[in-house]
């Protein structure tokens, strides 16, 4: 009983002292769609549609510039979503006019929920080159397109900038990081349950199983059944089960390919005040290839 | 019902094209209200029968049937040097005309309903609308197993620079491409005026001193492709054969067949001697062209590891054929005449 009255003073500690991580942002780490409508003029802000060339043309949102997600994450070797070379990146920064002073708003489609974490990992990337202002569209064009809002088919034309990348140490982490974190960092994975507990994987991940000591934090979890992310105190709530309470425990995600766990990510160190997350880009392609990386069951 | 071959009130209005009656391009009969009555005789493709269209669009209609897309002779002419007189009868019969003809492309395909692959079709583009262009409805569905994928980077590399840039099919290669210029063209080879990477890139004005010194040692010995494609396309093997197709990545550079002398990426076309042995065919100049064949890919980029490291070529020899590579199994003996022995650098 103690305990739990104990969890509950700390989980409403975190919500109240939610709003001042916000305001070391300038920019709110989600933004609805009317924000983002009032916003359009804003010559700071810089809209970023990740969607297909083709989905773009048929209809986006004013003034925003299209990078299309292939830009952002490609296949290396066997694995899906790593990162492109520095410089190249860097090039598509630049040349979508974003600086590092810049807000930055990614817009996805949300059609399906995996469709969710093509902006999210865009904007991890956006980080960890040095980009601190970047914001998720509240439900994507999707949501933009439900509420009518309007469209242009204007091929959007950036102004370019010179981007340098900053690297933000360790916001991606390799398979050595993570086998000398074993038993001392979080390891999280961000599947749903069927493929934590080992019972489901998807055709291109090597075998069952999740990386030994893991605890589960399923990305399915964020989301209402609107494609909208659920309120802070939600979040928070789900976070703290299975993350605990300390902000400043280092926490390391991983999913599938190094995607999908990105909007946990995301999300724990933008709008919930965690300090130290880190996504583990190979995950389980990687880690469950490798016969002696410690998995389990 | 199929919602997408509903035609409503606007866009009626909107298009001119109902002015005309259903029945004047789709037949049938408008004045029954049973389906089974309504739809005797119906044409599902009209514009299969240019007739069509040539009432109203008489000189693109006449150009267009001379086309490449329209006749579908670069497919025929590409294998020819390989038959004999009598194979090229039988070829011609038994060959082209049911198989290959096929795929050529009607009005329709690429203005109304995306053409079908394999007898799938994604169906009406935009409701009954005719559309001016729509790549990723229409190129997209027959250059789908290999160009539309590596150019968006969904067959597993990056995307094409270009597509990165927001550009698609008809930016680059121009409306005269698709409808022709009136004349009956044997190979998409012989046709002026293609996309040419100079024609937006001019030599000279590169702002890198590398690139621009990079450029000038390697004018008229290797092609833009040879050093810009980002990595692996698509190569099948096996197509041609009675064991089913396997398609996986592969980069393969290799001196163009067509001239002996420049570096280029090399696509394989699969095709045995006995290839079309149950049409009779025996190709028996088979060995008068080689498996590999000169390849636009569409997965250029600014950096690759050619354009990063001169080692990747002139030490690693990354990608170029050799003896090892070659198709073994029913290969051409013209494979090997494509293949380059790259020298190290002299420093």
């Amino acid at each position: 009983m103690r305990n739990v009255k104990w969890l509950k003073s700390v989980i409403v500690a975190i919500i109240l002292l939610l709003p001042l991580t916000a305001l070391a942002r300038g920019i709110d780490p989600l933004v609805s769609t009317d924000w983002l409508q009032k916003n359009l003029g804003n010559a700071k802000v810089v809209i970023v549609d990740v969607r297909k060339v083709e989905d773009y043309k048929a209809g986006h949102i004013p003034g925003a510039v299209n990078v299309f997600y292939g830009s952002w994450a490609i296949k290396k070797g066997d694995l899906l979503n790593e990162l492109p070379p520095i410089d190249d990146l860097a090039d598509v920064i630049g040349s979508a006019g974003i600086g590092k002073d810049s807000l930055v708003v990614i817009v996805g489609k949300t059609d399906k929920v995996p469709d969710q974490f093509d902006m999210t990992r865009v904007a991890w990337t956006l980080k960890y080159l040095g980009v601190p202002n970047v914001a998720i569209l509240n439900g994507g064009q999707n949501q933009w397109v439900k509420e009518n809002k309007p469209l242009s088919q204007d091929m959007v034309k950036a102004k370019a900038k010179s981007f340098k990348a900053s690297i933000t140490d360790k916001l991606y982490v390799d398979k050595a990081y993570v086998l000398d974190k074993l038993g001392k960092a979080t390891i999280i994975d961000t599947r749903a349950p069927a493929f934590y507990e080992g019972k489901e994987k998807l055709a291109f991940v090597p075998k069952l199983g999740r990386i030994k000591g893991a605890v589960n934090l399923p990305v399915g979890q964020l989301y209402t059944p609107e494609g909208l992310y659920k309120d802070k105190a939600a979040l928070a709530a789900l976070a703290g089960k299975a993350a605990g309470n300390d902000l400043n425990k280092e926490l390391l995600l991983y999913c599938d390919t190094g995607k999908t766990c990105t909007s946990w990510a995301f999300i724990m160190t933008e709008m919930l005040g965690y300090k130290d997350v880190k996504v583990y880009d190979g995950s389980s392609m990687e880690w469950l290839a490798d016969p002696s990386a410690p998995a389990e069951p | 019902m199929y919602k997408g071959y509903v035609v409503d009130h606007d866009l009626l209005k909107k298009d001119q094209h109902f002015i005309l009656a259903c029945t004047q391009c789709h037949q049938g009969n408008d004045k029954v209200l049973k389906k089974e009555e309504a739809h005797k005789d119906l044409i599902k493709r009209p514009s299969d029968n240019m007739a069509n269209c040539v009432m109203c669009h008489k000189t693109v209609t006449e150009k267009y049937t001379k086309s490449l897309h329209y006749t579908s002779a670069g497919q025929r002419n590409g294998v020819m040097p390989r038959f004999s007189k009598e194979d090229l009868k039988k070829f011609d019969e038994k060959v082209f005309e049911k198989s290959c003809r096929s795929c050529h492309a009607s009005c329709g395909d690429c203005h109304v309903k995306s053409p079908a692959v394999s007898g799938i079709s994604t169906g009406l583009i935009s409701g009954h609308k005719f559309v001016k262009k729509n790549e990723g409805k229409t190129c997209s569905s027959c250059h789908g197993g290999r160009v539309y994928p590596e150019y968006t980077g969904e067959y597993g590399g990056e995307p094409d620079v270009h597509y990165q840039k927001g550009m698609l099919c008809v930016d680059c290669h121009k409306k005269m491409e698709f409808h022709g210029d009136g004349k009956a063209y044997s190979s998409k080879n012989m046709v002026k005026d293609r996309p040419s990477c100079n024609n937006c890139h001019k030599p000279g004005s590169e702002k890198n001193p590398a690139a621009k010194t990079s450029h000038q040692t390697h004018t008229g010995k290797v092609t833009c492709y040879g050093c810009h494609s980002s990595g692996e396309y698509r190569q099948c093997y096996s197509c041609h054969s009675a064991t089913g197709s396997k398609a996986k990545p592969g980069f393969i550079l290799g001196l163009n067949p067509r001239d002996k002398k420049t570096l280029t990426t090399l696509r394989l076309i699969p095709t045995k001697k006995s290839t079309f042995y149950k049409a009779g065919i025996k190709m028996e100049n088979f060995d008068a062209l080689p498996n590999y064949w000169d390849s636009a890919v569409h997965n250029i980029k600014k950096r690759t590891d050619r354009t990063r490291s001169c080692d990747s070529c002139h030490v690693a020899k990354a990608g170029f054929l050799n003896k090892e590579m070659v198709i073994k199994e029913g290969g051409s003996t013209a494979n090997e005449g494509l293949i380059y022995n790259i020298k190290p650098i002299k420093k």
